[in-house]
């Protein structure tokens, strides 16, 4: 709803069942995500955009995408604060009609509202697939549906440490033989597949890596000379009086990906060639603070590989992984697909829906991994999916509840 | 020289070159003590506690400076959990670091582990497993550390992430210094990098250019700033470090800048004066001396 504040600050809106105004005069901008009917979305924007007593001026409008089954349309809108506010008393009051929300839709209809719009899927891996080393229970028998409905799927992980030829192995351990290498996007993958993009090769020069196997794997594919890696784990340099660490000049680019053999010599391998080798590249598979490596704990990430490169370079990497545009883009490209039928499937708000929003994809959150319900919902969570599920099995729960209703 | 009580001198590029000590330096000290004035040497070099690096001005010819004249970002880091009653709390301290933070820690009487000795340790990573880390860390200190490993900085992302209230804390955070005068390595920047990293957390910076060495000398000694000269050799630490805080601030080129960088378009860290090194702060008398001669 709409209501009147008191004079002379405007329009605040509220969300339903708060008490505070979602926005307060202090606000330099509004943007909201909201389920209305095409008449109250009408209403709403007709209202603000005319009026000139408004605080807010339009600055965006993204199109409605429409929820089909229920008339619905979702709609993306910012608004800037004017530069000289000359907002009155006279505000107005919205009668009756709908209810205007920023909610988060849970998946009850899947069979109505997602699978009809979405012609590719693209999983996150752990947390939506698997937990650690475990599948989560329901997952092939559900990739097997969406494959039978004639979707197409890609996996893309942000973990660097195998290639995906390494993690079409791990698939096919946990049962899930279907998925060939090719529909794996691996961190590991992008860096090189940007490396490719970038014509890297051409210019004959080499890269350093710090990581692990994955990442090496992939360069070999793509033909690209590099050394580091794991064997540089046991090294140390000698820094006696005098001494320094030689280094190549011919390297071209630093790649830096998840490495748990992180040590002095190759971050000072690594400050050598950034801040010596003209033109040289850091390149960062991705950012991720924390991961389940082991589904016991959140392990540091390459967030910390990353944050030792920068703090003694002072040089922002390219990041390849999610939330970066790059693997879309590169998917996108490589395979002409319409974004506005591709559904990113994540755990995670930051990485994986921040992704799916920030693309131009249909986004839909899991609650099988990292994030729960609570803090989706909460106040501070600024991420909004289109959807969120317990798991990918929802993406069927018409047919189960079907087959429970007859059995 | 009139104007200035108080010298506070960068190390490297200043008093010493890696394990060199610049030609002129001990007369230049020893004359300026004869005119009263007062010193302090500053390194935002963790690695030594302040003993240890009495040792080193020793070696160096420098034994007439006491402990007490020199502040390393070690001596920082317990300097400021002592202003800031850590002891009290009864927590301990997780140390990324090497043997001086860990003196210093003791000099105060707080409590803490890892350091040199979680060099050689890797976490079991099998499935199902987890690191056991002490619930009652109260402040991960970070300062260099060649033997930085994923031990370390999944250690310190637990205390920090999951200890409710665990501090942050940073000796520094130069990007490279010259650990060997051969080279210059990646510095405590990267340490602290890590850190902010897996944990998206700001650290408290005790060593340059933070005010927190400033302060707490104007406090113990009772200084007036504007009678405080700062001497060093880099823009970014040392004179902005006197710039930020009131202080006069001497550029000297016997160490990592020099005269184009200073002079260059893109610096915009402005020093009160610059000179070759500080041996010049009696230029006249040695133009005299040789005029005479």
């Amino acid at each position: 709803q709409i209501r009147p504040h008191n004079p002379p600050s405007g329009v605040s809106l509220y969300g339903r069942g708060h008490t505070t105004p979602l926005i307060d005069n202090s606000a330099t901008s509004i943007h909201l995500t909201m389920n209305l009917s095409k008449s109250a979305l009408t209403t709403l924007v007709g209202l603000i955009s005319a009026s000139s007593t408004t605080a807010f001026t339009p600055s965006a409008s993204r199109a409605a995408r429409s929820i089909a089954s229920r008339g619905l349309s979702s709609v993306n809108t910012a608004w800037t604060r004017r530069a000289a506010s000359t907002v009155s008393s006279s505000c107005r009051n919205v009668s009756g009609g709908t209810a205007l929300k920023a909610n988060v839709l849970k998946l009850t209809e899947p069979a109505k509202d997602l699978l009809p719009n979405v012609d590719v899927f693209i999983f996150d891996c752990d947390g939506v697939i698997w937990r650690g080393d475990s599948v989560i229970e329901g997952i092939p028998e559900t990739l097997a549906k969406l494959r039978s409905l004639g979707k197409k799927m890609y996996f893309v992980t942000n973990n660097s440490t195998k290639s995906r030829a390494g993690y079409k192995k791990k698939f096919d351990s946990l049962g899930l033989s279907d998925v060939p290498a090719e529909e794996i996007f691996s961190s590991s993958f992008a860096a090189a597949a940007y490396l490719e993009q970038t014509k890297f090769k051409d210019s004959g020069k080499k890269v350093y890596v710090i990581g692990e196997v994955g990442i090496q794997e992939e360069l070999d594919l793509i033909g690209v000379d590099h050394f580091g890696g794991p064997e540089d784990g046991g090294k140390k340099p000698d820094m006696g009086p005098g001494c320094k660490l030689d280094h190549d000049p011919d390297v071209g680019a630093v790649v830096v990906g998840f490495d748990r053999n992180i040590n002095y010599y190759k971050i000072q391998y690594a400050q050598l060639c950034i801040n010596e080798n003209p033109g040289c590249e850091f390149i960062a598979t991705n950012t991720d603070a924390v991961t389940h490596l082991t589904d016991a704990q959140e392990w540091a990430g390459n967030g910390s590989m990353v944050g030792a490169i920068k703090g003694c370079t002072g040089k922002e990497p390219t990041v390849v992984g999610k939330p970066s545009p790059l693997m879309i883009d590169y998917l996108c490209e490589k395979l002409g697909l319409d974004r506005g039928r591709i559904c990113m499937v994540g755990d995670r708000l930051d990485t994986d829906v921040l992704f799916g929003t920030d693309n131009g994809l249909k986004s839909v959150l899991v609650l099988s991994g990292v994030t729960t319900e609570e803090k989706l919902l909460s106040q501070e969570n600024t991420i909004t999916p289109d959807f969120y599920a317990d798991s990918i099995v929802d993406f069927f729960v018409d047919e189960t509840a079907a087959v429970e209703a007859k059995a | 020289l009139p104007n200035v009580d108080v010298f506070i001198f960068d190390c490297d590029g200043v008093i010493w070159r890696g394990d060199s000590v610049i030609e002129g330096i001990p007369e230049t000290l020893a004359k300026l003590r004869s005119l009263g004035k007062k010193m302090y040497f500053v390194t935002n070099n963790s690695t030594k506690s302040r003993a240890g690096y009495k040792k080193k001005f020793d070696s160096l010819g420098l034994s007439d400076v006491p402990a007490e004249e020199i502040f390393s970002s070690s001596f920082a880091a317990a300097a400021y959990l002592e202003q800031t009653k850590f002891k009290d709390s009864g927590k301990k301290v997780y140390v990324i670091g090497e043997v001086g933070i860990q003196e210093e820690l003791d000099l105060i009487g707080v409590d803490h582990f890892g350091g040199p000795e979680d060099g050689g340790k890797k976490p079991d990573m099998g499935p199902g497993c987890k690191l056991d880390h002490d619930p009652d860390v109260g402040a991960v200190v970070v300062g260099f550390d060649r033997n930085i490993n994923y031990y370390k900085i999944q250690y310190a992302q637990l205390c920090i992430n999951e200890n409710p209230g665990c501090e942050f804390i940073a000796t520094n955070t130069d990007a490279v210094t010259h650990l060997t005068d051969a080279q210059e390595w990646a510095g405590n920047g990267s340490m602290v990098g890590a850190i902010k990293g897996c944990t998206g957390k700001e650290p408290t910076v005790v060593g340059k250019p933070s005010p927190l060495m400033i302060d707490y000398l104007c406090e113990k000694l009772g200084l007036d700033r504007g009678r405080i000269c700062m001497v060093g050799d880099r823009l970014d630490t040392d004179v902005l470090f006197g710039t930020d805080n009131g202080l006069k601030s001497v550029l000297v080129l016997s160490g990592v800048t020099t005269e184009e960088k200073l002079l260059s378009q893109e610096n915009t860290i402005t020093p009160d004066f610059y000179a070759d090194s500080i041996v010049d702060f009696f230029v006249d008398e040695t133009a005299a001396v040789e005029a005479k001669a």
